[in-house]
């Protein structure tokens, strides 16, 4: 594994990491990201995040980072500016298996792990929750993965995906489940035959899979129906929490803590980091990836 | 306990210490920048042939320096004592064990200066009163598995292959299947080397920081080190672990009582900025390999 990057580094792209991580402004503007919303771009993606803040600056005939750095702190459409480069940010990062490591390690620790707990029950059932699923990629995901994992480890246990999202058309468009080649670049041809079927130019995904999971409607900052969303095993929320504000998320995550059942895990997207939102979960590390794990009994602070 | 015992008869015979290890190991904590300067220059330049090697590792692309560099005391203007003084202790103890062509013995390299730039991060963070030391130690803290690599290649290979079978950890595979671990052979030749108390602590109590009758704090850093790079592609090279929660790792508690920023510690941010050690691990061991 740790041969992966052993090819001689190309001195250009080594020189523009370096150009930018050295920048001052970009990284004021990366930690001031970091403050609002939770997502981290290290400083070997200082560069994209340059990238990015270019195509802001277009957009605002800015010409320098420090300029935009001002423009996102002091004037009066700041709040907005960062809504817009967080969107430049994170766009694009929908898709099938989009997070391998993070999918690797639900299948080989953490399925076992919640199986071994319930290993006592007669009856025993899997309920994984999609939060902000928008068109519906990674909910689907989920249930190709358990689908193949009942071929195996979740033999003869009940399994669903609960998704959610607020927009009624990403909705639409997830119900639907038809998908072009840029969702599904991490699919491999056997996956796309066993799970798909052509749909003109593009594909869609089969009954089995579909029959996995439920879609609706829901606003995660509606308190009353959060409160209803119980005895969830796994939940993933990517790259959702961006949207709102810290005492949002605050309350955002607390009901996740409440939703899931103990010895149970919270996914959140690579970047995006619970640091000052919560301190009952503890950071738990796979190969590779993190998770945030609802631990059996509280102990009080710690990571 | 026999067969450990003949292992240490084996291991008596193994690696003399490099000469200037223990020197360059006594760096001064915070000195004067001149005098720290000039003791690495003088402690350096008493081996002509690891002096070369410095200069040649100074000169790769890997630190893009403008003109070449053909002195020591060159060197040390241009990158800094610290930087000059990590770069001398690994190209000596490189010397002292490379195995040449050996897979294992290039990932553990990768892992040792890994486990020694996450461990200065940390120990900097977590507010350590002296980084250089947590990289030293990180540098260090696997030196028993290089000796087990010569001493008995076949027993180690079998425990590894055993870890990463059965994801478990290396060091316990090591014990059960023959009896003695990593850090028993450390610990000896920890010894054997007279390496000051603070290092022989971590070579021995990496995998088990409340055995350690001192030093603690550091040989936690070490050891939180040691698991995240064994959980980010910075591992022994091959499977092992597949989990671990650090708020119920022994170390943390240890940490989190001896060091003074460790409650406003931002895990998740320092494990992201972890993701960018590899690279550039990967390109010092690439610029260590062509030395030798």
């Amino acid at each position: 594994m740790s041969n992966a990057n052993l090819m001689a580094p190309n001195p250009t792209v080594l020189a523009a990491q370096a150009a930018a991580a050295q920048n001052p402004h970009l990284r004021k503007i990366r930690d001031l990201i970091y403050k609002v919303a939770g997502i981290l771009q290290p400083d070997h993606k200082l560069q994209f995040l340059e990238d990015r803040c270019g195509r802001r600056m277009q957009q605002l005939k800015t010409t320098s980072l420090h300029a935009y750095y001002d423009c996102l702190t002091m004037s009066s459409v700041r709040d907005e500016e960062m809504k817009e480069l967080l969107n430049e940010i994170t766009i694009g990062e929908t898709c099938f298996f989009r997070n391998a490591p993070q999918l690797d390690a639900l299948r080989t620790v953490v399925f076992p792990a919640i199986l071994k707990n319930k290993s006592h029950l007669a009856y025993r059932h899997l309920r994984l929750w999609s939060a902000g699923c928008s068109t519906g990629e990674e909910a689907y995901t989920l249930a190709i993965l358990l689908l193949q994992e009942r071929e195996g480890a979740l033999k003869s246990v009940n399994v669903e995906v609960v998704a959610t999202d607020l927009n009624l058309r990403s909705l639409e468009a997830a119900e639907a489940g038809v998908y072009g080649d840029y969702a599904l670049r991490n699919v491999n041809p056997l996956m796309r035959q066993k799970y798909f079927i052509p749909a003109g130019e593009r594909l869609a995904v089969k009954p089995e899979v579909k029959s996995l999971v439920k879609f609706s409607r829901l606003n995660l900052m509606d308190d009353a129906r959060m409160t209803f969303m119980k005895g969830m095993d796994v939940i993933f929320c990517c790259n959702v929490m961006i949207y709102f504000d810290g005492a949002v998320r605050k309350r955002i995550v607390q009901h996740f803590y409440n939703n899931l059942l103990p010895n149970s895990y919270l996914y959140v997207g690579h970047a995006e980091s619970l640091y000052g939102i919560n301190n009952d979960f503890h950071l738990v590390h796979f190969p590779g990836a993190t998770a945030y794990l609802k631990p059996e009994k509280r102990m009080g602070g710690g990571a | 306990m026999d067969r450990i015992e003949q292992k240490l008869a084996e291991i008596a015979s193994l690696p003399t210490i490099p000469t200037l290890l223990v020197p360059l190991l006594q760096h001064l904590c915070e000195p004067a920048e001149e005098v720290s300067m000039d003791r690495v220059v003088k402690i350096i330049s008493q081996d002509p042939s690891l002096a070369a090697q410095c200069l040649r590792m100074v000169n790769s692309p890997l630190f893009g320096v403008r003109y070449p560099i053909d002195t020591v005391r060159g060197a040390v203007m241009g990158l800094g004592a610290n930087r000059v003084r990590q770069i001398a202790m690994a190209c000596s103890l490189l010397k002292a064990f490379h195995t040449k062509g050996a897979v294992p013995a290039r990932a553990l390299w990768a892992h040792s200066l890994a486990v020694a730039m996450v461990a200065q991060k940390f120990a900097h963070e977590a507010g350590f009163a002296d980084p250089e030391q947590a990289y030293s130690a990180g540098l260090l803290h696997d030196l028993g598995i290089m000796v087990a690599l010569s001493a008995c290649p076949a027993e180690f290979d079998g425990a590894a292959q055993a870890a990463s079978r059965e994801h478990r950890a290396l060091y316990l595979c090591e014990r059960e299947l023959n009896g003695f671990d990593h850090c028993a052979i450390g610990s000896m030749l920890a010894r054997k080397w007279q390496l000051p108390a603070p290092y022989q602590h971590v070579l021995q109590y990496h995998h088990e920081v409340e055995q350690a009758p001192a030093h603690r704090c550091l040989v936690a850093i070490v050891s939180l080190a040691d698991v995240l790079c064994r959980l980010r592609n910075l591992g022994y090279g091959f499977e092992e672990i597949g989990f671990v929660d650090l708020a119920t790792e022994p170390a943390w508690a240890f940490a989190a009582d001896g060091l003074p920023r460790m409650q406003e510690f931002d895990l998740a941010r320092f494990t992201m900025e972890l993701d960018a050690f590899i690279a550039e691990v990967e390109r010092s061991v690439t610029a260590l390999f062509e030395l030798v």
